[in-house]
């Protein structure tokens, strides 16, 4: 009944290339989900998918179970959605605290003629402020993005992902690119919100912290779904160690 | 006192509709190099009713509507279309209302619309009003600016796609931009046609729509006080330059290249780095 | 007869464009850069067309002065104007373009006088008689076959020479061809001499057509050569082709069915619009 997101047999074609095909899984409230497989696997694309730029040729996606089918990028987000990109875009005229307060203010931006009545953002600034505080960037509230190392811009996109108050929190590749300590915080920080409720639904390269914050696994490689379980289960499972270990690592 | 007074009318229009494209260009991002059709479109709305004896104050919501109802139609294109493509796109736009103008004898072909009758406000009447509404729309523009709106306007700007990944309708945003400016940009040009009493197609061609934009940049895009000088500066520079007729367009474009070339910024820049010079560098 | 006739002009006019169009494309896939300025170019090379044949009485020595002199002002365009704006949003260099182009029409009228110049004695003045009723201009000929020939070199030097080779891989993806070793500085003056030098040909051509140049003969030109790039997807040297004989060919006919309800230099932009809505990418673009 509390199924948060399910994909049900989601197969796409680019031309004669599959992608994804036949990919399947729910995932329940409170749940963090690792979603991997070796590159090439179709990742990008079944997410692309969930988010709405790629439209699937089979298949659908619900959200609470709502069918989101029909919807557009920023509909889908309305819905409960947020997301996290691989590549940092903050804003980069605006400090990291006005780039988390924007998203903190959906009541007043939801109706785009009636936000012009709208001019007082203390109140999205302070929550701004608390999110920034929960992802350890609370120094850097007040500077501008580009003067800050990755590390940060990793965290402020997830900052300002969970301004969203998201039903459903999609992480792509948010360690690609740290070093080995950054990676340990922010998994740790996922791990924390999950702790806390949060359902998460992480695609990540690095094996050492997913498996380590990771309950859950699902696994494709060349578009296909090869494994779906609990973490231990998944890496015992011969074709996951072979598809997967033999290449990636 | 005459001379004065058309000076301060033509500052006023020219004020109001740079201001008009800065709301589409400098707050919400939107390149548009065809802004000109729509001053067109108010004068030439605002001009065939006058001159069919309606009343000069009733033409000009008049004017707003039917330049706003051709913006909408251009803003829906820039929502398909971004960027250098947008900015091609509206400049084709320009020509094709020209192009279109100058073969309808209903619109006075390519001799275009004299005799516009005078609207009775008197010269000082009439001045008072350009006036008056270039300054709300300014004020208008600053509201904007401070307000939600002016906060997605300015995130649309920096980037698009990720206003959208916060939920927002970045195309309902941009479609507002695009009407309110157009229906601006439509009463400015119910003012210019009633100002100058005649209009033709080479009133509203590609030159008046890179000098409108060239007044927002120069100013310092997205910035209302800086728009207000440099539309200002630019539109009395011709005149002043009278004495010098024959290389006022020279001068014209040699000075929008220089800025360009050494103050990308505009004069609002220019200033801000002038003022910390004189503050003494501090950060 | 009529229709072959359009036609032929249709390909003339598309030759022409394609000339123009195509060094703005290279400059467009380089730099993403709307090189406005460049239509300056073109008229530049008519002026020196003009005047060397009318001191030499040679039009091929016309065309070769008019081809490198113009070839080496556009490198100094680059230099001048563009490289210091590559860091700057895209329409600080376009309006600086747009200023530069205005300057230099009014540069044209102050130096070379308002009404423009003509050849003392006209070359290629007669025709061809291909079958009864049917003329080809001499002039009309040089055009597609110079743009024929013109544009076969450069395809063939840039598919089998090395530094062709260099010069595609950076127009394609510079960061990757400076990886490779590609003097990307080099490779964008060699795009502005080879853009302006194919300008100003088509500014001899124009010249020669119309027995005629005058300060604003590329204005018209400028925007539409922009209209043309868009429509073959921008840095699309293929689709910059095909969109120019496309235009040419429209115009040709456009002008007689539907010239009452538009203008001429309109349709080109309601050809644009039209396609942009269908395909936002261009005729030949990658989305």
């Amino acid at each position: 009944m509390n199924n948060v997101l399910e994909v049900i047999d989601v197969t796409v074609r680019f031309g004669g290339v599959t992608a994804v095909a036949g990919a399947n899984f729910t995932m329940k409230k409170g749940e963090l989900l690792g979603f991997i497989g070796p590159n090439g696997a179709g990742k990008t694309t079944l997410m692309r998918v969930i988010t709405g730029i790629v439209k699937p040729q089979e298949g659908h996606i619900s959200l609470d179970e709502r069918d989101l089918s029909s919807l557009s990028i920023n509909e889908r987000i309305n819905c409960g959605l947020a997301l996290a990109q691989q590549i940092v875009q903050p804003f980069q005229d605006m400090s990291l605290l006005d780039n988390v307060a924007l998203a903190c203010g959906s009541t007043k931006t939801r109706n785009a003629i009636k936000s012009m009545f709208y001019t007082d953002r203390s109140e999205e600034r302070q929550r701004a402020a608390e999110l920034l505080h929960m992802v350890g960037l609370e120094d850097a509230a007040n500077s501008m993005p580009s003067t800050l190392p990755l590390g940060y811009l990793k965290r402020m996109e997830v900052a300002r992902a969970l301004a969203l108050d998201p039903h459903l929190l999609l992480l792509d590749e948010p360690l690609a690119g740290l070093n080995q300590n950054e990676a340990r915080g922010l998994a740790d920080l996922i791990q924390t919100l999950n702790n806390n409720g949060q359902t998460i639904l992480l695609i990540e390269h690095n094996l050492r912290e997913v498996m380590r914050i990771c309950p859950l696994l699902y696994v494709q490689d060349n578009g296909r779904p090869i494994a779906y379980g609990p973490s231990k289960e998944v890496m015992q499972i011969a074709e996951v160690r072979s598809a997967y270990l033999g290449k990636a690592e | 006192m005459a001379y004065e007074i058309t000076l301060l009318t033509t500052i006023a229009i020219s004020v109001l509709f740079a201001l008009s494209l800065n709301f589409i260009s400098g707050f919400c991002g939107q390149i548009s190099l065809g802004h000109a059709a729509f001053l067109g479109t108010g004068a030439y709305t605002s001009a065939m009713m006058t001159k069919a004896s309606i009343p000069f104050l009733v033409t000009l919501p008049a004017a707003a509507l039917s330049a706003a109802a051709l913006g909408f139609i251009i803003g829906l294109t820039s929502l398909r279309v971004r960027h250098d493509f947008l900015a091609i796109t509206t400049m084709g736009a320009g020509f094709l209302f020209v192009g279109i103008i100058r073969q309808q004898d209903f619109f006075g072909g390519e001799i275009g619309i004299a005799g516009i009758p005078a609207t009775g406000l008197g010269r000082i009447g009439f001045m008072s009003l350009c006036m008056s509404l270039a300054a709300l729309f300014a004020l208008f523009s600053i509201a904007v600016r401070r307000s939600w709106m002016g906060f997605v306007f300015a995130s649309i700007a920096d980037n698009e796609d990720v206003t959208r990944i916060l939920g927002i309708n970045a195309s309902a945003y941009k479609l507002i931009a695009f009407v309110i400016g157009t229906a601006t940009a439509g009463v400015a040009g119910a003012l210019y046609a009633h100002h100058f009493r005649f209009i033709g197609p080479d009133s509203f061609g590609f030159v008046e729509s890179v000098s409108v934009l060239a007044m927002v940049i120069v100013g310092g895009i997205g910035s209302v006080t800086g728009i207000i000088f440099s539309a200002a500066i630019l539109s009395v520079m011709p005149l002043m330059f009278q004495f010098i007729d024959d290389y006022k367009l020279l001068l014209y474009s040699a000075l929008l290249f220089f800025m360009m070339r050494f103050s990308p910024d505009g004069l609002a820049g220019l200033f801000k780095r002038a003022f910390r010079k004189y503050a003494g560098e501090r950060p | 007869m009529l229709y072959l006739e359009l036609f032929i002009q249709g390909i003339v006019q598309g030759s022409i464009y394609a000339l123009i169009a195509l060094g703005l494309t290279l400059v467009y896939g380089l730099l993403r850069i709307l090189h406005v300025a460049h239509a300056a170019l073109f008229t530049l090379g008519g002026y020196i067309g003009v005047i060397v044949t009318n001191q030499t009485g040679s039009l091929a020595l016309a065309v070769l002065v008019a081809a490198i002199l113009v070839g080496i002002v556009g490198m100094a365009v680059y230099k001048i104007a563009y490289e210091p704006l590559l860091s700057q949003p895209p329409f600080i260099a376009l309006i600086a373009s747009i200023a530069l182009f205005i300057a230099s029409e009014e540069l044209f009228r102050i130096v070379f006088g308002p009404y423009g110049l003509s050849y003392a004695s006209q070359p290629l003045t007669g025709h061809l008689e291909l079958f009864p009723g049917f003329r080809l201009k001499y002039a009309e000929m040089l055009v597609i076959g110079m743009s024929v020939v013109v544009l076969s070199i450069l395809a063939y030097l840039s598919l089998n020479t090395r530094i062709g080779i260099a010069w595609r891989a950076s127009v394609t993806d510079p960061s990757m061809a400076r990886a490779f070793g590609v003097n990307i500085q080099n490779v964008r003056y060699m795009n502005f001499f080879i853009g302006s030098a194919l300008a100003a040909i088509a500014g001899v051509l124009v010249a020669l057509l119309n027995n005629f140049v005058e300060p604003t003969m590329g204005s018209v030109a400028s925007y539409k050569a922009l209209a043309i790039i868009v429509l073959g997807g921008l840095g699309n040297i293929r689709g910059t082709l095909l969109a120019s004989m496309l235009l040419g060919i429209i115009e040709a006919f456009g002008t007689i069915y539907i010239g009452h309800l538009i203008d001429r230099d309109a349709l080109a932009f309601g050809f644009l619009i039209i396609v942009l809505m269908v395909r936002p990418q261009g005729l030949m673009g990658v989305k």
